[in-house]
């Protein structure tokens, strides 16, 4: 640990019951989030998979191109933004401020352009034809399905980059310290474990076979 | 939240403003009272509903003087039409079980009593805390605020259930706004909860003063940790699914509206959906729900039963491990709720077997309480009373349990009053006695000032024996086939149970009336009653070891430390038969 | 909690875990593309899913350096709430047919 947290610990010694984890509240308080928004998540998935298999014409249409490229491509980027997340968290921890923020720019550009490829992604479904009521093929749930979990998660991933901007102008002022940087890369790794399961269960159950 | 350099995690300097002291306050103890004060609202509020409803119930005809002004399509003339009845219920429901029974035992007594009861300063996150109350008062407006449409609050109940609260105002009044108000109410509610219960478990966790190890922990405190932790996981699940609901409503989506649905002679344009869906991510929050009302009672309730018995329960340990267990078997027996709605019957059988598990450790911490009773020198005091108050209505409700866990048997009871005898015993009036038992037991650190004893003990005598006349007969009327939800009862098989109705309204009118009592007794005493002593019940606990009321940083600047265990009654101490869990005196040899 | 004193600095030593959870990503489009029916397909995603999930947690969020039982006291009690959401299942099969079973 870094001075700052280390020294949330001694004074916890003198006064406190050490913490039995370790760790800054902080850092618990983000934990409980994600478990909290985990089952968020996992409600809204089994309420997904709960009406998917009780009906009898649930549309699989995804292509290769331009569907799946593209959930790759996000994939791709969102994963690597936990890395470069990760490049931050380690160099705030260090100490070396400018190397951290870099992490953070690159890893915010990185967010940015995953809800870009998302959002047009949205735009291209909608042009042809799926709408939260509606879509070209078969149940009218799908639409509906689709643009609420992805939608949600596209809420997270927006307001994790909100949020980046937010600690990384706190922590550059030196208001805010690494354990923000810390959490906030928490938060930003669980956006991708979620999309992890997005992804096999709302794109690739949905392939269109020829 | 917290410095590096602080040895504690609380900064904030006590606040002169009028805004920062009394409303934006951060301080976890206004706060608590800001949410006790909300849920005094709402259960005054939530009972007149029901007058209104138990006046309508027997006199269905007369008109209610006012009624009018409140309403012109939903109570013509005075008299409440049938869907304004269940306006009225949804209400009461939905005031009752969220911004009563959830507010004032979990989110009103903790806030105020879990950081002093482990030694903190403030809760470890002050703004949350804060954030998290007026996220709760919106939620409150927003509700309140279907009153004053011109369709009035849905009559889809408190449990909202689909397609009726999915498919807007061909269902019926109360159903175009009313219902997206109540929508966006409850999820406010969930934002307002989960930050909560995340700020109470990480202050229970880090938060504690040298020496509270977490057996030290008092049981109260014990009881709403373990809450938090329930409420983090099932407020999360309702709070997508009233997102949903409300997609359904406005954006034209059918998550919970089925194919070839026909309202009001109008087939729905949306369909494919599963009401059904609806109900299981409803009471996957609605179960947990039950014990976020009833455990933090529980909690309270042991607390003051050591306190007026003046020894330990038989094993506090026992009742932490089955608090924990129905922590777990809550989100097991949701099920149980919809052996009636045509939830597949195998499941009806795999949901009735934790359900009747789950009494076991419901049992065995009512088997402790009854054991510890046994042979102790009670304190007949209010708060004691309302306690072993709430011991005998859990018990009498929890038995009618038994019965409903049976998916044969409560497929006949459960669309009856039986149901509605069974809840509003074990989770509402059990519920309630814990409020006031804790209400008349902290009142004094609260205020500073005593409530008066003998009006409280009225006011136990006239509400005890008044919930028994009301909700007892509401197991014969289901018994004899009763139907609940409805507004009138014309059905000939119903007309020899109306005079038991009377009997119930009157008593209801009654018992009702005793609640001003209590009213009285707390505005009375909050400016004229007796100053209060530190320690007026001779408790343990660390709240009892700071001034009446406590100063703004719970202390006043002593750094207190901890030397044993909450429950140290019974002993031969230096001062009385119990030891102060900060006390410095030696520990006795025989102490337990 | 030695995280800082010991093992190399840099996201060099998380480019392992990087790369295999891309590699279990691209698994995933290939197990998509197999010709699995629908069952087995969805539980090898999800299987390899909760692989990848696992990884994230213990090496990203570092899970893996927090004390055991930081590990103990948030997930299983996580894990079994999902777990018990499995009991809805029972109806939306039925749904089509409005049988039992």
């Amino acid at each position: 640990m870094s001075e700052p947290n280390q020294s949330i610990a001694m004074g916890h010694s003198a006064a406190m019951e050490p913490s039995p984890y370790a760790i800054p509240s902080r850092k618990l308080a983000m934990w409980l989030f994600i478990l909290s928004d985990a089952c968020t998540f996992g409600a809204l998935l089994f309420a997904y998979g709960y009406l998917r298999t009780a009906s009898p014409n649930w549309p699989t249409p995804f292509k290769f191109f331009p569907s799946i490229l593209n959930v790759i491509i996000m994939t791709v980027v969102l994963i690597t933004s936990s890395l470069t997340m990760l490049g931050a968290v380690d160099a705030s921890k260090s100490g070396e401020k400018s190397k951290a923020l870099r992490w953070l720019g690159v890893t915010m550009v990185l967010g940015a352009i995953f809800a870009i490829l998302h959002i047009r992604e949205w735009a291209g479904l909608i042009h042809e034809g799926v709408r939260l009521f509606e879509n070209p093929w078969g149940s009218s749930l799908f639409g509906a399905s689709f643009f609420s979990i992805t939608g949600l998660h596209l809420l997270h991933v927006i307001s994790g980059v909100i949020a980046m901007a937010v600690i990384a102008r706190g922590y550059s002022r030196g208001s805010l310290t690494a354990g923000h940087v810390e959490s906030t890369a928490l938060y930003w790794h669980f956006v991708d474990i979620v999309w992890m399961f997005v992804v096999p269960l709302v794109y690739l159950m949905s392939i269109a076979r020829p | 939240m917290s410095d590096a350099s602080a040895p504690v995690a609380h900064q904030h300097a006590a606040p002169t403003g009028l805004l920062r002291k009394y409303v934006f306050s951060l301080d976890h103890k206004m706060i608590g009272k800001q949410y006790y004060g909300l849920a005094l609202v709402s259960v005054f509020l939530g009972m007149i509903l029901s007058w209104l409803m138990r006046f309508h119930l027997v006199w269905t005809n007369a008109a209610i003087p006012g009624l009018r002004l409140l309403s012109k399509n939903g109570a013509p003339g005075g008299v409440m039409t049938p869907e304004y009845y269940l306006s009225l219920l949804t209400m009461h429901g939905t005031l009752m079980v969220f911004f009563v029974l959830t507010n004032a035992p979990f989110a009103g007594f903790g806030n105020y009593f879990l950081p002093i009861q482990i030694g903190a300063e403030d809760m470890a996150f002050p703004r949350f805390n804060m954030m998290s109350f007026w996220v709760t008062f919106v939620a409150f407006l927003v509700l309140i605020a279907s009153f004053f449409i011109p369709d009035g609050p849905p009559i889809s109940g408190w449990t909202a259930y689909a397609p009726l609260s999915a498919v807007g105002k061909d269902a019926g009044p109360g159903l175009a706004w009313g219902q997206n108000l109540w929508a966006i109410s409850i999820g406010l509610f969930c934002v307002g909860q989960l930050l909560g219960s995340l700020n109470f478990i990480a202050t229970t966790l880090d938060l504690r003063t040298k020496g509270m190890t977490l057996s030290r922990l008092p049981i109260s405190t014990w009881a709403w940790f373990i809450t938090s932790c329930i409420g983090l996981l099932a407020f999360a699940v309702l709070l997508p699914a009233c997102v949903l609901l409300i997609l359904d409503r406005v954006a034209g989506t059918s998550f919970f509206i089925p194919a070839g649905l026909v309202i009001s002679d109008h087939l729905q344009p949306h369909s494919g959906g599963s009401p059904l869906l609806w109900q299981h991510l409803f009471w996957f929050f609605g179960h947990p729900e039950v014990y976020i009302a009833i455990v933090p009672a529980m909690g309270i309730v042991s607390h003051i039963l050591m306190a007026s018995m003046r020894k330990p329960l038989l094993s506090v340990k026992v009742v932490y491990g089955s608090m924990i267990a129905i922590g777990f078997l809550s989100y097991m027996v949701w099920g149980h709720h919809m052996f009636l709605s045509g939830m597949n019957p195998f499941s009806a059988l795999v949901f009735s077997f934790p359900t009747l598990i789950i009494t076991i450790p419901a049992t065995i911490i009512t088997m402790i309480w009854i054991g510890s009773i046994y042979g102790a020198n009670l304190r007949f005091h209010t708060p004691a009373l309302f306690s072993l108050g709430f011991v005998s209505v859990f018990v009498a409700g929890g038995v009618s349990g038994f019965f409903l866990a049976q998916p044969s048997l409560d497929i006949y009871l459960h669309g009856t009053y039986f149901v509605v005898g069974h809840f509003h015993m074990v989770m509402g009036v059990a519920a309630i006695f814990g409020i006031l038992a804790g209400t008349y037991f902290w009142f004094p650190k609260m205020s500073g000032r005593m409530m008066n004893d003998t009006l409280g003990k009225i006011h136990f005598w006239l509400t005890f024996i008044g919930v028994y006349c009301i909700f007892m007969p509401f197991h014969f009327l289901g018994f004899a086939g009763n139907v609940r939800r409805y507004s009138t009862f014309v059905d000939d098989y119903l007309q020899p149970l109306l005079p038991l109705h009377k009997f119930i309204s009157i008593a209801a009118f009654l018992t009702g009336a005793a609640q001003l009592i209590f009213l009285y007794n707390l505005i009375y005493s909050r400016f004229k009653g007796a100053p209060a002593p530190e320690n007026p019940w001779e408790a343990t606990s660390l709240e009892w070891s700071t001034t009446s009321p406590p100063p703004f940083d719970n202390f006043g600047g002593r750094h207190v430390v901890v030397k044993r265990g909450p429950n140290e009654y019974g002993v031969d101490g230096a001062h009385g038969d119990f030891i102060m869990q900060d006390s410095p005196e030696p520990e006795p040899a025989a102490g337990d | 909690m030695e995280d800082s004193s010991s093992g190399k600095r840099g996201i060099g030593r998380y480019i392992p875990v990087y790369v295999l959870l891309l590699a279990l990503s691209g698994l995933q489009v290939f197990l998509a593309y197999t010709r699995l029916d629908r069952n087995r397909l969805l539980a090898s995603m999800l299987a390899v899913a909760i692989f990848s999930a696992a990884l994230a947690i213990m090496y990203f969020m570092h899970m893996a350096q927090e004390r055991r039982s930081f590990f103990w006291s948030l997930i299983p009690a996580t894990i079994f709430v999902l777990l018990m959401m499995n009991m809805i299942w029972s109806d939306s099969f039925r749904l089509l047919h409005m049988r039992p079973f």
